[in-house]
């Protein structure tokens, strides 16, 4: 068995891989901490692999990390030595947190257990990112791979063609500090919001924008493809991120912009500041899908093929991928379910397996897509000892699935919002219905309720809608380049029926991160339910409460209960309700 | 109010919330690690109780913080992060995974006692315990007395009084050596930062003679990457 790790620099995570090259489990650190992105080295994802899959560290081959660590160390230095002695505080930082960087995975990996001594090998970090794609990719050989994120283990972007998955070629990098990930995290800070975590609101605000000559000039000045270089270019003196441990935006960024927003203030649409944060954002959306657009171009030129993957954190900005896939060269386009750092955890243990199959399967080789829900889950023992929480505080409703979601049917008419911890998880970020919180999509006092009582969320950001195939092509203009990435929310589509644009799940623009659910899943049958009251769309939100991870079982859905005016909790236990305090 | 003191105080606030934000992932851990119905159910509505205190120091704070300009504040988000950072949990697991379920309860029992006390300094600086917010937290502080009796009760049910005599005195201690390490890791960072910035200023040379532009992958089979490279 294979066992991949991403962890220290914004997502950790394990996956392991079989011996035949399947996902048998995956495991964000952030789930089981509970704390929020957590960068820790993965501890407890790892033993709850082991216990969960049925083995112990005899029965790992390989431990595979997901970046190269003294690269990813040493490049940011060398960068900011070339900028000293501005950057004279981001070095001693960095000094200074040596043994908290990966350069420590050895030891950690270690201290696991003795008998991993000898097995731990590195992945390159872009190439975890391909192989993860890859792996929820149909095709896979000649396919072109564009990888784009803050920073790897060398690079920011890459190009490569993927011959087979044992033959990936490099073609085109972007070395760092250039970034398209990083330059999109500078205005997520500038506007307030948290590095590596804010930027999808973002993307939800830059719908909100209309076009700004004066910021739409600055922008391109910042970020541009060059094309007789055939690379991108960044103005280095807007950006702090390669110098500063603190901040990400210099002062000549904030003067040309105007004052950054006070993160305590809240973003209201009615606020005299709002609409200017939302031109800034706007701008940097339409730069940022500028520079992709070319990426995109040139991997065309260099590859020659109209099959892509696309992975690295700034492949979850789902507003870009309608453009990308309007290409005219573009017939299909991969983005694996969690395309950040999380998920190349998924293709470290790839990476394990493909190598150990070497060279006896060098082109008959091909990776087994994934399910959506990959996360092994297994609440009977917390359910016995949650017993006397239950009979104090919930009624069961009903303790089998038919019945359970009868009633539930009945609740989500009645604009009641349900949570539901069901199953095996999603690999995140997007919870695809068992980890979620659902309610009439139809309805928008539902729908407010859920996203103001529940996740207490900014006024401006969208909720997506959940739906089956035949009710989103009847009311959205749907990429069939996209198909497989609506089955995990990862693009946005166009409502082009007046029945979606008046759906609460609608944003400003008129566009919905839909879901298309898969057949036979929980969100199918709970639709097919909901007929009955002609219901074909539910919001879908994942079940936490603001700033908490996803929750990952039994105690985390009920204590969102708790903490929130949830009421109804949809269990492999059967429909439960809070009983009033 | 001078700037200065406006900072202490949202420090205080800050600081608080992420104490309470760590204690509640602590109990969130421990009703996972119980089979015990009852002990879950304690653990539970502790964790409930903490996460609420978070959110109430985090409601004063973002209403104390307005006011500033968004650079002046930054120090001042919560980020999850930051427990660990900030030593309110720690990345080698929780209480619950390392310490024998006696010392856990005890742990509890004086540190809910201590936090209370704690809490006194915080109703002094938002104008007493008539005030909005000191009304607020006294209830705060009514929660932690009760969480003090639960753990106190439940461990007298298991071990002598004077077994939970001699743990609030090692528990206390702790505490006490606790802030100690912490005023002096404050002190020590004082010193060592010049230090680290003088190191820097060093190590430039070196880094400018590191060429990474050798490690470049242009057209090659990223397999054919030497697995037990770190570069």
């Amino acid at each position: 068995m294979y066992l991949g790790i991403s962890a220290y620099n914004h997502e950790s995570a394990a996956a392991i891989v079989s011996n035949n090259g399947i996902l048998l489990d995956f495991s964000r650190e952030e789930t089981l901490s509970r704390v929020k992105c957590d960068r820790s080295f993965p501890k407890r994802s790892i033993n709850k692999l082991l216990r969960d899959c049925h083995c112990t560290f005899d029965d790992i081959s390989k431990v595979i990390f997901y970046e190269r660590p003294l690269s990813s160390y040493l490049h940011p230095l060398v960068v900011a030595a070339k900028h000293f002695p501005a950057s004279r505080a981001l070095i001693a930082n960095q000094l200074r947190n040596f043994t908290l960087s990966s350069t420590r995975v050895y030891s950690d990996v270690l201290s696991l257990d003795s008998r991993l001594q000898g097995k731990l090998i590195y992945c390159d970090h872009h190439l975890a990112h391909t192989l993860n794609a890859l792996t929820y990719s149909a095709k896979q050989s000649n396919v072109c791979s564009i990888v784009v994120d803050g920073f790897g283990d060398r690079s920011t972007a890459s190009i490569s063609l993927i011959h087979s998955p044992s033959d990936v070629l490099e073609l085109w990098c972007l070395q760092y500090p250039c970034s398209l990930g990083l330059f999109y995290t500078a205005i997520t800070d500038y506007l307030g919001f948290a590095v590596n975590e804010g930027e999808y609101k973002v993307m939800g605000l830059a719908a909100y924008g209309n076009f700004s000559e004066s910021y739409s000039k600055l922008f391109n000045q910042l970020l541009f493809w060059n094309d007789s270089l055939k690379t991108v270019c960044c103005d280095l003196k807007f950006f702090n991120y390669h110098i500063s441990p603190l901040i990400s935006y210099s002062e000549l960024l904030a003067d040309s912009l105007g004052p950054s927003r006070n993160h305590f203030e809240t973003l209201d649409p009615s606020s005299a500041e709002f609409q200017r944060y939302a031109d800034i954002a706007f701008a940097a959306q339409s730069t940022l899908e500028n520079v992709l657009v070319s990426i995109f171009e040139y991997a065309y030129s260099l590859c020659q093929t109209n099959h892509f993957v696309f992975s690295g954190g700034v492949a979850m900005n789902s507003a870009s991928l309608r453009r990308l896939a309007s290409l005219p060269f573009v017939d299909s386009i991969v983005v694996p379910p969690s395309p950040g750092d999380a998920g190349s955890s998924i293709g470290a243990a790839m990476y394990g397996f493909i190598r150990a199959s070497l060279p006896s399967a060098h082109s008959s080789l091909s990776l087994v897509t994934p399910s959506l829900f990959p996360t092994r889950s297994d609440q009977s023992h917390q359910h016995d000892a949650l017993s006397l929480l239950l009979e104090r505080h919930f009624y069961r409703l009903a303790d089998d699935l038919e019945s359970s979601l009868l009633l539930l049917s009945r609740l989500i008419r009645e604009d009641h919002i349900i949570g539901i911890v069901y199953g095996d998880s999603e690999t995140g970020p997007r919870a695809l219905g068992h980890r979620s919180l659902i309610c009439n999509g139809q309805s928008h006092t539902a729908v407010q309720r859920l996203n103001s009582l529940i996740k207490k969320r900014s006024l401006f950001r969208p909720t997506a809608p959940a739906m089956k195939h035949e009710t989103a092509q009847s009311h959205y203009v749907l990429h069939q380049e996209l198909m497989p990435v609506y089955s995990s929310m990862s693009a946005t589509a166009l409502a082009n029926s007046d029945f979606a644009k008046s759906l609460p799940t609608t944003h400003v623009d008129q566009t919905a991160r839909l879901q298309i659910v898969e057949n036979g899943s929980l969100l199918d049958k709970i639709l097919d339910n909901l007929r009955l009251y002609n219901i074909s769309i539910i919001a879908n939100s994942s079940l936490n409460l603001s700033g908490d991870p996803t929750c990952g079982d039994l105690v985390d859905g009920l204590m969102v209960c708790a903490r929130s005016p949830l009421r109804y909790l949809l269990t492999d236990f059967g429909l439960y309700q809070k009983r009033a305090d | 109010m001078k700037q200065a003191a406006l900072h202490r105080e949202l420090s205080a606030f800050c600081e608080t919330a992420y104490a309470e934000f760590g204690s509640a992932l602590e109990m969130v851990a421990a009703a996972k690690s119980t089979q015990s119905p009852k002990l879950c159910y304690g653990y539970f509505m502790h964790a409930k109780d903490e996460y609420n205190h978070a959110a109430i120091f985090l409601d004063i704070l973002a209403r104390r913080s307005k006011p500033f300009l968004g650079h002046n504040i930054r120090q001042y988000r919560f980020s999850p992060g930051g427990l660990y950072r900030k030593g309110y949990i720690s990345p080698h697991g929780f209480l619950i995974e390392s310490l024998p379920h006696k010392n856990f309860v005890s742990f509890v029992y004086t540190n809910e006692l201590l936090a209370k006390k704690s809490f006194e300094n915080l109703l002094k600086l938002v104008g007493g315990p008539e005030s909005v917010d000191g009304l607020l937290i006294s209830q705060i502080m009514q929660d932690e007395l009760r969480h003090h009796g639960h753990a106190k009760e439940h461990f007298l049910s298991h071990y002598s009084r004077k077994e939970l005599s001699v743990c609030q005195f090692r528990d206390t201690l702790a505490n006490k050596f606790r802030r100690l390490y912490d005023a002096n890791l404050k002190i020590l960072d004082r010193i060592f930062a010049p230090l680290y910035s003088l190191i820097a200023s060093g190590a430039v040379f070196i880094l400018i003679a590191i060429k990474l532009t050798d490690y470049q992958r242009n057209n090659k089979n990223l397999f054919d990457i030497s697995p037990s490279s770190v570069l």
